[in-house]
């Protein structure tokens, strides 16, 4: 296996830890994994792409009350793996941005579909709490250590298996497409790409907004001051 | 066993244990299994007898669920709240399980929205915003941004929840929360603006018209469809994408 592919798959782990069972510091963010895996692969260009879009869109998930959120963990891994994959494989332009759609599209594909998993894993979690407490009433203090270190390797093998499996489907099913279809693929992603920013970014704006006008306002004004900044400073 | 017991150790302890507090999180229990492992340190340190030190872990696995950040503030105050049950004051299990579910929920209000509505996606706005705008080490800012405070509260939190007791958030740690969520609503709101001007005129290029009123639809797409709660903004995005592939295949 190429020693590439094993740096997605692990991260895919990794990020599945991150995301809840493990300190939660946004390293499973798809823009940070896309930025490592960009590195890893040389093409930090691409990654970007495909994890600006799985970013916007991730921010607008939100893990509150009992709603299980998309898988956006294993989700940026899958889509900026994929992307950078099948980018390996062709070298003109259109074609990078035909493996930026199929990316994308493979990213949030996984992250919906990744959701069922999760819940899964919580299941297998309550499980996990019965045996932990039944074992701390028979006078076994270490059990909590040993739950506690189960539920950390569980996830992460559900993490490396389920990016593997995503990856490897997608790469394998999608490498004909993105080679001879990559004009429609690059002017889908010419449309896709905008639309899907704004997108996110409403949802974004919806969020930090809660029905304030003064903060209407400020993203008007911002919009506004940056525009003119960014056009007298080209001049 | 008298009041302050707890070492500086027992405390960093603590905070670090708080990393693995969903590490089995579940239906039935949610945090319950974690919220008991990363208490161990304390509950050793104060209950020298085995028997009542395994009687209270097995208390404490019981329900509990918290914003996981904010959690170390509740965890403090119930290492706290346990102290005194172990010097002979007048705390029994039902009076910290009621400290637990009133902290819990507290917290939970007050980090939702602190964390998931308002910090994480203003820090994935810096990075985003960094990244469109020619810098490709965006990732790294949002992430500082996030974890200056994420991990800052995380391991000072056991020590403020510690000295306040279950009145923690009656100190003035709420206010500043509270002003910090209003703060940040604002500061993402700007963002969001910069980022669809620098996404418009990129290095002060303008976009093509296309790509202009495609982002002005996906805006007005995401402003008419964040008014319900389903379907979620992925299932959204994976539709649009799907008329994007209709609309250049018959092209």
């Amino acid at each position: 296996m190429s020693p590439r592919l094993l740096a997605v798959f692990l991260l895919g782990g990794i990020a599945a830890l991150d995301a809840t069972p493990v300190a939660q510091t946004m390293l499973s963010q798809p823009l940070v994994t896309s930025t490592l895996l960009g590195l890893v692969w040389g093409n930090l260009g691409l990654a970007l792409e495909v994890g600006v879009v799985l970013q916007i869109l991730a921010a607008s998930t939100l893990p509150v009350g009992a709603r299980t959120p998309e898988d956006y963990a294993v989700g940026g891994v899958v889509g900026a793996g994929v992307a950078l994959a099948l980018g390996s494989q062709q070298s003109f332009e259109v074609a990078h941005h035909a493996s930026a759609m199929l990316g994308v599209l493979a990213g949030m594909a996984s992250a919906t579909l990744g959701v069922p998993l999760l819940k899964w894993m919580r299941r297998r979690n309550e499980g996990l709490s019965r045996w932990c407490e039944d074992a701390l009433r028979r006078g076994d203090e270490h059990a909590l250590t040993a739950a506690q270190g189960a539920g950390v390797a569980l996830a992460f093998a559900i993490g490396v298996a389920t990016t593997a499996v995503w990856v490897g489907l997608a790469v394998r099913g999608l490498s004909g497409l993105a080679a001879h279809e990559s004009l429609r693929l690059g002017r889908a992603w010419g449309l896709a790409q905008p639309l899907w920013i704004g997108l996110g970014l409403a949802q974004l704006l919806h969020a930090f907004v809660q029905r304030r006008l003064t903060r209407v306002a400020l993203f008007g004004l911002a919009l506004l001051a940056g525009w003119l900044v960014l056009m007298v400073g080209a001049s | 066993m008298s009041p302050g017991a707890l070492s500086r150790r027992d405390l960093w302890r603590m905070a670090l244990r708080t990393t693995l507090l969903q590490a089995t999180w579940n239906y039935e229990r949610q945090q319950g299994l974690g919220w008991a492992w990363a208490l161990a340190p304390a509950l050793a340190r104060i209950y020298a007898d085995r028997e009542q030190r395994r009687a209270r872990l097995v208390e404490h696995t019981a329900y509990f669920n918290t914003q996981p950040t904010l959690a170390s503030l509740a965890l403090g105050a119930v290492a706290a709240l346990e102290e005194q049950r172990a010097s002979g004051a007048a705390v029994d299990a039902e009076a910290v399980a009621r400290v637990k579910s009133a902290l819990g929920a507290s917290l939970a209000a007050l980090g939702d929205r602190l964390f998931w509505f308002a910090l994480r996606p203003a820090a994935a706005c810096v990075g985003v915003l960094m990244v469109l705008g020619g810098h490709r080490l965006g990732a790294l800012a949002m992430w500082a941004c996030y974890n200056l405070l994420h991990l800052g509260l995380r391991v000072a939190g056991v020590g403020w929840g510690y000295r306040e007791g279950p009145a923690v958030l009656g100190s003035a740690l709420r206010p500043r929360l509270e002003a910090l969520v209003r703060g940040l609503g604002s500061l993402g709101a700007v963002l969001v603006g910069l980022i669809v001007a620098v996404a418009l005129v990129p290095g002060g290029d303008v976009r093509p018209l296309p790509y202009q009123a495609t982002l002005a639809a996906g805006l007005v797409l995401g402003v008419i469809t964040a008014q319900r709660a389903r379907p979620s903004p992925t299932e959204w995005a994976l539709g649009a994408g799907a008329l994007c592939l209709v609309a250049a295949w018959m092209r």
